[in-house]
């Protein structure tokens, strides 16, 4: 195993999938059954995929493997390259990815059955994975942008994929441009950096800005930069206030909820953010760790009144997302990654199982007409409830791990700089979770059964889309990732793969604590140099473990428990209860009236606008398009008519001329090739004329 | 100084390889026309062997620069360069293709009985581009652009019994003769003066004041004519809408490539090398004085390119608006030329390489549609799009590309060409060409809009052989690959601007 084999081996990883979009598409209309190349094709991208981590992981551990080649150069100083950046966290992110795809694959072959554009929707996979792939593999943010943009097509794509249906049309299309305004932000960041230094890599930005190179030398631009990058992860993670795409999202195909919209492409938002980890200061990471609180706590209000299954995963997706994007704010990078991937597979997991669910039920998606499945589908069942402690936090889980790794995190930070209202939150939304993860487990699986029709119906789903719940709720056990069920911090995942993050930030840009113990006391240091992550924030997240791990299974056990004396004792009367905070269940279940409140002021606002520019454009661009059209127009027929009557009217006169000299030219006078001759000798002469 | 050696000369004939093949597949095929008389099946692909061994040789001179046939130490009639290299590799492909082209195309098979003259001449065409292309005296340009004018003026005309086809052809004789005529007088002027006809000599002797600039602008103003005729600028293009037009569509297509290139190939040659006063090394060339050149030459190019456009607005004739449009981007290939430096140069050769794939593209789709409706009228093409999905598209493709829209070819080449300008600090020229570059934009999507806009109840069924079917897309994924992926093409483009000497 050398490093030109797992550049060769990422090569093919990314670029089989847009192999096997092409010839999908191209052939889906002639093949029927030309889908199970494009299964094939995930098939060997996974197997490829895991080489490549297992390679990476134990023969590389510590390096980090660029390779890169020039795309194109225009001018001796403007060249683009592109290039892959391959180190532990793109072999375990491409492996997620490689994995849920994979999975997705399979269980959409039963769930799509029947469905008029099934190759195109195979080929659409095909495509948002090439995509991916080509985010996670990327060594410069202009590439990253690039594909970006890509699975914002794909993600387009698979949203409106019924797009006979009018809200699934209408939901593409806000998912389309919420998105714009992060990456309108996110470009222009990148445009900072390359003014300021001249490439997109992030190694060379990394390098410089430890040199003490500065957008505009200036810290406050330093924020500014990392702020503009980070917007594009408001959008693509939704995050507040871009939020509000991303639950219209669910209009899709369930397996792609599962894939981009919960375990990925969401992701990518979050992944960004670990990648440009290294040039965020104090500020940028407060503005991040805010955004993420809100996008943490907001959702999960919502999440609690909804009726519509996915709606409900949904915004616990934003919930957790927020939660990762908080870590990352308060430094837990680590704990964000590990978040991320267990939350990939949880998450994945009761999409496909919420997917199974609505397969059965013939695409009933609303949990009021549900109720006592667990007896028809109990593996569904199980999986389901596996992922929903998972997600709740419940010891003996992956997500425990990370979810305790976040909050410990959070009490660091309040311990470190007196801002407790992070970890405040965090319990809080522990709190929530479990409690609407618990609501829907009850209300859907337990109890009995609402609409006998439909449950009557109800049976367990086939292979291919039981075994993918299977895989993802057995990777959602902890042992994967460490031996020690309460602690991940001895566990492989964070010892030996993830590393702690370099910051090249100035040491006057950083929280007091991000500037290592040797660091203060080394003075005769340059003050830009690359330092490690601080031991001062680990020391202080290890002794916040404990604290913070009891507290969030209180929490969590709490949730649980009052949605079992709601739902399932009924203990509580739930009616009696909402009508009397009505209020705030109205704001709850209105989604804090968000999107009113953004029709209202920004569309109504544009549609303003929009009338605004349309009168400007008939009245006065129209006057003046159509003034140069006139201009044009008249200039063109001035040509042809110079063509037609004085150059042909010259060439007579000169025809005319030679006649009435009575040359010799009027006896061979016959065609047009002569007069052309004429000409050719006549515009000589006014060569030499003029030079 | 005339010391002939005759191990020089046998030594030199290494340095012709190319051209010997070229010169033995044209016996061949006089031969084999012969002695089969009645089958001629297998001609074209004679022709093609013939190509392919030519290109192998070729490959084998890569990098090269040597001199060939030396007349004394330092002076040879011909070059081999990089330069010239890069021309005859897109000469070689463009009559590979027009070879292929002729297999399918209608108008060459009804002149069936005379296949052996039509391969023959067009081999006669393809060593006269090859001499020209690496001349380096003013009596060898002569011979081989008498060659190649020869050969096209009767193919011009193969098919007898299409009267458009004999008109193009004598009109182009006449024009043809008069201009080579004019190029004739202005080279016996020179020698007149310097009693040398290479261009290096000529290089030589500029500075000293044995030449009346006067003489001196008259010939090179009448060689420049000359050499105006084949690339067809204003205002000697007078030839071109007529021929073109009138011409086989095979043969039109191959005008438009391979003859205007071996032209810009001789004129590059003739500008760089008797005028070059001395390499300063920034790439920007300092041409001796008496003549702005610069000057003249975007003059020229403006005028060209805005007569090419305006005039094509008004065509309804596919191939006459082709015909006005390879005017057009002559003028811009022109404006690469009067930048005077390495850069512009680098843009044309890009230029001129993207634009062999999608104009031989645009006349191959034109011709398989013309074989089958007998009619270049754009009205004839109304609804093309939904009987002929495949080829509308890809005639769309084709269109985009030489409107010089991304993500195809074509964008990358008037990138290209206006990077060279703005680095030249030649702005207003630039603002100029892309104003043109708009006006060109009505004519080439009138067509997209009459083919995928305007439904006919006319339909059109073309069952697309497998060879045409491989010929289009061997033009067609250049055309969208050179859109996205360019650096090997601008690095060979950058290695092929050394010309000997230089």
């Amino acid at each position: 195993m050398t490093e030109s084999v797992l550049i060769n081996l990422s090569t093919a990883i990314l670029f089989l999938p847009l192999l096997g979009f092409i010839v999908t598409l191209l052939l889906g209309k002639k093949v029927k059954s030309v889908f199970l190349f494009e299964v094939f094709i995930l098939t060997v991208v996974l197997i490829a995929s895991v080489v490549l981590a297992f390679g990476k992981l134990s023969y590389f551990a510590d390096d980090k493997i660029t390779a890169e080649f020039e795309w194109f150069r225009l001018t001796d100083t403007f060249a683009i390259k592109l290039g892959f950046l391959i180190d532990n966290i793109t072999v375990l992110m491409l492996f997620v990815v490689a994995l849920i795809s994979g999975l997705v694959h399979y269980f959409s072959i039963a769930y799509m059955k029947g469905d008029e554009r099934y190759n195109r929707y195979f080929a659409y996979l095909g495509l948002f994975t090439f995509s991916m792939n080509g985010i996670v593999l990327t060594h410069s943010i202009i590439m990253m942008y690039m594909f970006w943009e890509l699975v914002g097509l794909s993600s387009y794509l698979l949203i409106g994929f019924w797009f006979e249906k009018k809200s699934a049309a209408d939901a593409g299309k806000k998912a389309f441009l919420v998105n714009r305004i992060g990456d309108t932000g996110m470009l222009i960041g990148i445009l900072i950096l390359y003014i300021t230094y001249h490439t997109f890599s992030f190694d060379q930005i990394f390098s410089s800005i430890s040199a003490g190179v500065l957008p505009f030398n200036s810290d406050f631009w330093l924020s500014v930069t990392g702020i503009l990058l980070f917007m594009g992860a408001i959008g693509k993670s939704a995050q507040f206030p871009l939020h509000v795409w991303l639950p219209d999202a669910m209009e899709g195909p369930t397996p792609v909820s599962a894939l981009i919209h919960a375990a990925t492409m969401v992701a990518a938002g979050v992944y960004l953010t670990i990648r440009i980890f290294g040039l965020l200061t104090a500020d940028a990471m407060m503005f991040i760790a805010i955004i993420g609180m809100l996008s943490a706590f907001i959702p999960a209000t919502i999440a609690l009144t909804q009726n519509d299954i996915k709606k409900v995963l949904a915004y616990s997706t934003v919930s957790q997302l927020g939660y990762m994007v908080m870590a990352l704010g308060v430094g837990a990078y680590k704990f964000a990654f590990f978040h991320l991937v267990t939350h990939a597979f949880f998450k994945a997991c009761l999409f496909l199982g919420s997917g199974s669910v609505i397969h059965s039920m013939h695409h009933e998606q609303d949990i009021r007409n549900m109720g006592g499945l667990r007896k028809k589908m109990p593996l569904t069942y199980i999986t389901f409830l596996i992922s929903s402690l998972a997600v709740s936090g419940i010891p003996l889980t992956s997500g425990f791990l990370s979810k305790d790794g976040i909050l410990a995190g959070t009490f660091a930070f309040g311990s470190l700089t007196g801002y407790w209202i992070f970890a405040v939150a965090g319990l809080l939304v522990a709190l929530l979770t479990a409690f609407y993860m618990f609501r829907l487990v009850v209300i859907t699986f337990h109890g009995e059964p609402r609409d006998h029709h439909k449950f009557e119906h109800a049976k367990e789903s086939p292979f291919v889309m039981a075994m993918p719940l299977a895989v993802l709720a057995v990777l959602s056990i902890f042992i994967f990732y460490t031996p020690n069920p309460v602690s991940a911090e001895q566990g492989w995942f964070l010892t030996k793969w993830i590393n702690s993050p370099e910051l090249h930030t100035p040491n006057s840009t950083r929280f007091d604590f991000m500037q290592s113990a040797e660091m203060i006391a080394q003075t005769n240091v340059s003050e830009h140099s690359t330092v490690l992550y601080s031991e001062q924030y680990s020391e202080a997240m290890h002794s916040a473990h404990y604290p913070a791990m009891f507290l969030s299974l209180f929490a969590a056990a709490l949730g649980i428990f009052l949605a079992f004396a709601f739902y399932q004792w009924k203990k509580v009367n739930v009616d009696k209860l909402v009508s009397n905070v009505k209020p705030l269940y109205n704001f709850s279940f209105n989604k804090w009236f968000f999107d009113e409140f953004y029709q209202k002021t920004f569309v109504t606002g544009l549609f303003g606008f929009s009338r605004f520019m349309s009168w400007f454009d008939a009245k006065i661009v129209d006057g003046i398009v159509n003034g140069s059209a006139t201009v044009t127009h008249a200039f063109s027929t001035f040509m042809g008519g110079f063509d037609k009557y004085v150059v042909d009217g010259l060439v007579n006169f000169m025809a005319y001329l030679s006649g009435f000299f009575g040359l010799i030219f009027r006896r061979v006078q016959t065609g047009k090739v002569q007069t052309y001759i004429v000409l050719v000798v006549f515009s000589i002469i006014i060569f030499f004329f003029f030079f | 100084m005339n010391k002939l050696i005759i191990p020089d000369l046998i030594n030199s004939l290494n340095s012709i390889l190319p051209e010997i093949v070229l010169s033995f597949t044209l016996v061949a095929i006089i031969l084999s026309d012969l002695i089969f008389h009645k089958n001629k099946k297998y001609l074209p692909y004679i022709s093609l062997i013939g190509l392919i061994i030519t290109f192998v040789f070729l490959i084998n001179q890569f990098g090269k620069s040597d001199p060939a046939f030396p007349v004394s130490s330092q002076l040879s009639l011909l070059s081999l360069d990089p330069f010239s290299l890069f021309f005859k590799v897109i000469i070689l492909v463009s009559s590979f293709l027009i070879v292929l082209f002729s297999i399918s195309s209608k108008e060459i098979e009804s002149g069936s009985n005379r296949h052996g003259e039509y391969y023959g001449l067009l081999f006669g065409m393809i060593i006269g581009m090859f001499f020209m292309i690496s001349a380096n005296d003013l009596i060898l340009i002569y011979l081989s652009l008498e060659l190649l004018s020869l050969s096209s003026y009767i193919l011009a005309g193969f098919v007898k019994t299409s009267l458009r086809n004999s008109e193009a052809s004598l009109k182009y004789l006449i024009y043809g003769a008069a201009s080579s005529g004019i190029m004739l007088f202005g080279i016996s002027i020179l020698y007149g003066i310097f009693g040398s006809t290479n261009l290096q000599e000529i290089n030589a002797l500029i500075n000293t004041p044995a030449a009346s600039q006067l003489t001196f602008l008259i010939s090179v103003i009448l060689i420049f004519a000359g050499i105006g005729f084949k690339i067809s600028i204003v205002p000697f293009h007078f030839w071109t809408p007529d021929v073109y037009e009138g011409a086989p569509i095979t043969i039109t297509a191959f005008l438009s490539v391979a003859s205007k290139a071996a032209g810009f190939a001789v004129l590059i040659r003739f500008l760089k090398v008797t005028f070059i006063d001395s390499f300063t090394g920034n790439g920007y060339w300092q041409l001796i004085g008496y003549i702005d050149w610069q000057t003249l030459l975007i003059i020229i190019a403006i005028i060209t390119m805005t007569f090419g456009n305006f005039a094509a607005l008004w065509q309804d004739n596919l191939k006459r608006m082709l015909a006005y449009s390879s005017i057009a981007h002559a003028g811009y290939l022109m404006l690469g030329v009067s930048v005077l430096s390495d850069q512009g140069l680098i843009a044309v050769l890009v230029y001129f390489f993207i634009y062999m794939f999608m104009n031989l593209g645009a006349f191959y789709v034109v011709m398989l549609i013309a074989n089958k409706i007998n009619s270049e009228e754009i009205d004839d093409y109304t609804g093309i799009g939904y009987s002929l999905p495949f080829l509308g598209t890809v005639l769309g493709l084709f269109l985009v590309s030489l409107t010089g829209l991304p993500p195809t070819a074509g964008f990358i080449g008037k990138l290209y060409l206006f990077i060279a300008l703005v680095d030249a600090n030649m702005i207003t020229v630039a603002i100029i060409a892309l104003l043109n570059t708009v006006v060109s934009l009505y004519y080439y999507i009138r067509v997209l809009r009459v083919m995928f806009l305007i439904k006919s109840d006319k339909t059109v069924s073309i069952n697309l052989s497998p060879l045409s079917f491989v010929v289009l897309m061997f033009m067609a994924i250049p055309t969208l690959v050179l859109g996205i992926y360019f650096s090997p093409l601008v690095s060979f483009a950058k290695e092929s601007v050394q010309l000997l000497g230089f």
